[in-house]
């Protein structure tokens, strides 16, 4: 498949996720987070999703990445590629050390143990964790947290690229670091999907924009004129 | 991921888990055959020395079949809870769901190590010398270990599914400790009927039996009624796994809704 001499990389056709819910306000007891969303991710892009808390964006990208089957409709990706999601915040075991949950995170991308502890250092020095990378990570910050996630995040090397919002936390300082090294990790052929609330970082990054709204697409193309249309129903 | 890869991982969370529960408590790892010893302790107070059970060697016979089935109702109870527990890495990683159950009986194993060492020192002391007869018990923990894998996978996918399981499945664990011959004799029941009977349809029963068969007997078990288990829980095992391979959205979906 291919469109304007691009291969796609990945697309969603009609694809509709609901799960059961016993809050009586959804309908039959089914919470639809998409309705019939298509959309198609080209080859060395960098595509930006934006829209409102809880419009669905994490889980489109649950749904690329494989972790979600859609309730309808389909989710095709180039054979032989590979798309990790990259989040912050989530997934740590809360009683492993900084150093474990690294460990854990990169082994469970397919590195191998010797790979991972290879990744350690470096994941160390750039979180600027310093001793407290020992440490059990219930005992950090949400600051502490966030540089952990991201520099976990940033050493995974896969053809598709799912980003959930990485770079919304953090103090000002790291924030700066953490974007200067995502924009040289994406500036190249690197195929990126990129979620984000903040609409410069969606401007300055990415070549195309979908603004999602009531788990639908409502807008596609251009970033700014994208970024229009979510100004408009924010 | 290769079946090497991922037996590494199963292998490196449970050792960083039982060494981040060693870190949390004030007594380390003396509590992998202390929590075991107390379990014992309790039970020895009760149908001894106030029940007075009247069995010759009631310590050695309660030790082989609580710390037995300490192995098991743990490592099922624990591993039942575990898809649903991970609920944070389930978002962020298409991994197998087999992982996270596999990856707390493999921390059990680990403890279950050194209670069997403990539970053949103690044996040896008591009059039990090391005999051949001891190789049996390689086939049996293996029995074991596949039923508490296959058990644990059915309860790991019952209570993702279904969060109320896990009230069910520890009351189960409960009513097998009663049913399973761990503080009577499913031998010397008054009812032949019924013993034969506890020990052809309750696995877990003919398994410490057998246990005890060997360490207090040196008396190998039943080979045909083994190998009938070890087939029943292999097909129930391979079947999970099917399951489980197919079902990984469906669960992670569950799991994290």
């Amino acid at each position: 498949m291919a469109a304007g001499g691009r291969e796609i990389m990945l697309q969603l056709e009609d694809v509709s996720l609901s799960y059961p819910s016993r809050r009586k306000s959804f309908d039959h007891g089914a919470h639809h987070v998409l309705d019939r969303v298509s959309l198609q991710v080209f080859e060395g892009e960098t595509l930006g999703i934006i829209g409102r808390n809880g419009v669905g964006k994490s889980t489109t990208l649950r749904l690329m990445a494989g972790i979600l089957a859609p309730t309808s409709g389909t989710v095709w990706q180039r054979p032989g590629k590979s798309a990790s999601l990259l989040t912050i915040g989530l997934g740590f075991r809360p009683d492993l050390s900084g150093r474990d949950n690294a460990t854990l995170a990169a082994m469970l991308q397919g590195a191998t143990a010797r790979q991972a502890r290879g990744f350690l250092e470096e994941i160390k020095e750039f979180s600027e964790l310093g001793d407290s990378f020992e440490e059990p990570v219930k005992t950090y910050s949400s600051g502490m947290l966030a540089r952990l996630g991201f520099t976990t995040a940033l050493k995974t090397h896969v053809d598709i690229l799912l980003i959930d919002e990485v770079l919304s936390v953090g103090d000002a300082l790291f924030r700066e670091k953490a974007e200067a090294a995502m924009k040289s990790r994406i500036s190249g052929d690197q195929t990126v999907v990129f979620v984000s609330h903040m609409e410069g970082q969606v401007r300055e990054v990415c070549d195309r924009a979908i603004c999602l709204y009531e788990g639908a697409v409502l807008a596609e193309g251009d970033p700014a004129a994208v970024l229009d249309a979510y100004r408009e129903i924010r | 991921m290769t079946f090497l890869q991922y037996f590494r991982l199963v292998d490196t969370i449970a050792r960083m888990d039982l060494r981040a529960d060693a870190a949390r408590k004030g007594l380390g790892y003396i509590w992998w055959v202390l929590e075991p010893l107390l379990f014992v302790l309790v039970f020895y107070v009760v149908f001894e020395l106030i029940m007075q059970s009247g069995r010759g060697d009631f310590l050695g016979f309660l030790m082989c079949g609580k710390l037995t089935f300490i192995w098991f109702s743990k490592s099922v109870n624990q591993a039942s809870n575990s898809i649903a527990a991970n609920k944070g890495l389930i978002g962020r990683i298409n991994v197998t769901k087999t992982l996270f159950p596999l990856a707390v009986i493999q921390e059990g194993l680990y403890r279950q190590a050194a209670v069997f060492l403990l539970l053949l020192g103690f044996l040896w002391v008591r009059g039990y010398p090391p005999g051949l007869a001891w190789f049996y018990l390689v086939p049996i923990m293996l029995v074991n270990y596949l039923m508490i894998v296959a058990c644990s996978f059915v309860g790991a996918c019952l209570v993702c599914v279904v969060r109320d399981f896990s009230m069910f499945i520890a009351l189960a664990m409960t009513f097998l400790m009663f049913v399973s011959g761990v503080f009577w004799d499913a031998r010397t029941l008054g009812d032949a009927r019924t013993a034969e009977l506890v020990l052809a349809f309750n696995p877990l029963a003919f398994i410490i039996d057998a246990y005890r068969q060997v360490l207090l007997h040196a008396a190998a078990p039943d080979w045909i009624h083994l190998a009938q288990i070890a087939v029943g829980s292999a097909l129930l095992l391979l079947v999970m796994v099917l399951i489980m391979r197919r079902s990984s959205q469906f669960l992670a979906l569950r799991a994290l809704s």
